[in-house]
């Protein structure tokens, strides 16, 4: 493992282009997620086109590092905004928010910075160790029905996540596999729901749904808030908290590298449920648990830690498996299409420099968060004073741009402004853009899988189910959903 | 009615509305795969029969706990506020103007509307000093030409209709000229 760490860091930094797109990825992956009302997403997704143009580890490591350090950069939109830059750093503003109040923004942002670099180092090392045996039994293991099985989890998985109700969070799902089903099936090449429009026959091209859905949507709901006159900028404060305050709260970032670890390699919302249920046992174990929530600084530690220790454990699934577990990770599924490669086991074999090459990365990025994080935050700090009104163009023109050059189509710039428009009201009656996301990335690979299942098993639903693993990842499922119903349901909060 | 909205009414309809046109065009697609006996109209019809069945529970949700929600896993709990007719006039400029721009970028090309939706998307968001949006429009616009014209040689759209052709034909050639091509 440090031979093949070590060639991959020789790779890494031999090159001096790929030196260029590993910094870019990190103060790119920074700056988008501290940035109101951008996100890595929107990052990934406006530099998803141009990915084409580079070598295939460049483009893969260039995503893996955007999801490292822009993990922690969302962080700092929860904690100064209370905007989460994406699901997963919604726990932090929790108490990140309260302590901006308080006007100790510099003591949560500091806390951010470390415990993410912490959460994120441990995580890479595990993921090195464990991914490639992984990918080598999965070969071994894991057929159609297995994948659809995945599928199907982090699918049940994915409609809990984002949507005021879990009714909501179903349609989100649904209607990404609906929109999945535009283009030609996966069996036959027969045409579906193209409505006599030849361009469609293609399918819904993924890179404008993704920057329709994520970015587009994103201007639209800060677009309101200005409108409405609820946009406010924050109090920033530089007071980084001390190390013994730090060192105070060892255990709360132990037991959050694990929770973050376990929760991250389950494909769906892996970093979104790491970061929950971290903040959750913090809670849980604390002797003051009603201090949360109104500014404690365990709070941003705890959430911080788990959800970047789930950024590596999100790795293995892609990679050993080839089944992305977030959106950014799903685009990455994109990065390795466009160049002809199938995440997956068999990427192992073909294709292991690249592999190494993005652990590497992945592991050096998780470092600059901790000495960029710690040099440059008051230079992110600054930045978010440039008003939103002129990024707001910017960020469109960018879309705008990478929407088109994909095919060369005014029709997917359509589709782009298309899908912000109903990203934006979908997001505001209550529906999971991440939701939506999921199932039209996963809606494919699961049909195209439950019926090459189907033909091996000859379409005995008996034999199918009799594979233990596909029969334990379906019953997972099953009592998944039978929870999250129960939890639904047992918590609903009626308005006044 | 129970505690049922209009919004609500609304959003049930609209996704009912899809469930049908989507099952109603299935048909057209409706035929046999030899190698597999589910055929292409499988499994986008039980995707439109659950998202019936979400639909209905949807309403059901609505009907009985009025606008409850419920525990899910990183849900926003700021909300949209359409209080004052301005802040909707407002929005529908903002998810207009994109779409215009887009219809544009055929006849017109993006080298000439580029400015003009840039000056507006800043005007939409709240900035009144025209000198203001005049430099930042300018400097936006500058920013996407470098990158996309000359840094990375991006295939945009020219337009094809006269003098909007002809002024993209001149920035090409303005470009080519810069770079010595």
């Amino acid at each position: 493992m440090i031979e093949n760490f070590l060639a991959g860091s020789a790779a890494l930094f031999g090159d001096p282009f790929t030196i260029g797109i590993f910094v870019f990825g990190v103060v790119g992956g920074m700056l988008f997620g501290a940035i109101p009302g951008v996100s890595m997403l929107t990052l990934a997704a406006i530099l998803l086109p141009f990915t084409a143009s580079l070598e295939p580890a460049q483009g893969v490591m260039l995503f893996a590092v955007i999801y490292c350090t822009g993990t922690y950069g969302g962080a700092i939109t929860a904690i100064l905004f209370n905007i989460p830059g994406s699901a997963e750093n919604a726990p932090t503003a929790f108490d990140g928010y309260p302590m901006t109040q308080k006007g100790q923004s510099g003591k949560a942002v500091g806390a951010a910075v470390l415990c993410s670099a912490i959460g994120g180092i441990a995580s890479a090392l595990v993921m090195m160790a464990a991914t490639e045996p992984l990918a080598n039994w999965a070969i071994r293991n894991i057929g159609p029905p297995e994948i659809f099985a995945l599928v199907f989890f982090g699918l049940v998985v994915a409609s809990s996540v984002g949507a005021r109700t879990i009714w909501k969070g179903w349609m989100s799902v649904l209607i990404g596999l609906l929109i999945a089903t535009i283009g030609q099936d996966p069996v036959g090449g027969i045409n579906r729901y193209n409505f006599g429009m030849t361009d469609l026959a293609a399918g819904i091209a993924f890179i404008p749904a993704v920057l329709g859905f994520f970015a587009v949507s994103e201007i639209f709901v800060q677009a309101e808030k200005k409108a409405s006159g609820k946009y406010q900028a924050p109090k920033v404060s530089m007071t980084f908290p001390s190390f013994i305050e730090l060192w105070m709260h060892k255990i709360a970032v132990l037991r959050s590298i694990l929770v973050g670890f376990f929760c991250g390699i389950l494909p769906g919302i892996g970093a979104t449920l790491a970061a929950f249920m971290s903040y959750g046992e913090a809670v849980r174990w604390s002797k003051n648990p009603e201090e949360f929530g109104k500014g404690k600084l365990e709070g941003v530690i705890s959430a911080e830690t788990a959800n970047n220790a789930a950024t590596g454990a999100a790795m293995i699934p892609l990679l050993a498996l080839g089944l992305p577990g977030g959106a950014l990770t799903a685009m990455m599924v994109a990065v390795f299409q466009m160049h002809d490669l199938q995440p997956g086991p068999l990427v192992f074999m073909l294709s292991p420099d690249l592999i190494w090459i993005v652990f590497a990365a992945m592991f050096y990025a998780n470092l600059s968060i901790l000495i960029i994080g710690v040099l440059e935050t008051k230079t992110i700090l600054n930045l978010l004073k440039i008003p939103f009104q002129f990024l707001a163009p910017l960020i469109l023109m960018l879309a705008t741009t990478g929407a088109y050059i994909g095919r060369g189509l005014v029709l997917d710039v359509m589709v782009m402004f298309l899908a912000g428009i109903i990203g934006y009201l979908l997001r505001r009656s209550g529906f999971s853009i991440p939701a939506i996301v999921l199932g039209l990335i996963l809606g494919k690979i699961g049909e195209q899988n439950f019926a090459q299942g189907m033909q091996m098993v000859h379409y005995d639903l008996g034999t199918y189910l009799s594979r233990p693993i596909c029969a334990i990842l379906i019953a997972a499922g099953v009592i998944t959903l039978a929870s999250n119903i129960y939890r639904a349901f047992t918590s609903i909060k009626t308005k006044a | 009615m129970g505690r049922l909205t209009l919004s609500n009414l609304i959003e049930a309809a609209i996704f009912l509305l899809i469930a049908g046109i989507f099952y109603a065009f299935s048909f057209e697609f409706n035929q046999p795969i030899e190698i597999y006996i589910f055929g292409a109209t499988a499994w986008p019809r039980v995707v439109i029969g659950f998202l019936l069945l979400a639909t209905l529970g949807n309403l059901w949700f609505h009907y009985r706990y009025g606008n409850a929600t419920q525990a899910t896993l990183g849900q926003s709990e700021d909300k949209a506020d359409f209080s004052e007719a301005g802040t909707v006039r407002r929005m529908i400029a903002v998810l207009l103007t994109p779409f215009i721009f887009a219809y544009l970028l055929k006849p017109i090309g993006i080298y000439f509307s580029a400015p003009f939706f840039i000056a507006a998307i800043i005007w939409f968001f709240g900035e009144r000093r025209w000198k203001v949006i005049l430099i930042m429009t300018l400097f936006i616009y500058c920013v996407f030409i470098g990158l996309f014209l000359m840094i990375l040689n991006a295939p945009l759209p020219q337009g094809n209709v006269s003098p909007f052709y002809d002024f993209s034909a001149w920035v090409l050639k303005l470009n080519a000229k810069l770079q010595g091509i």
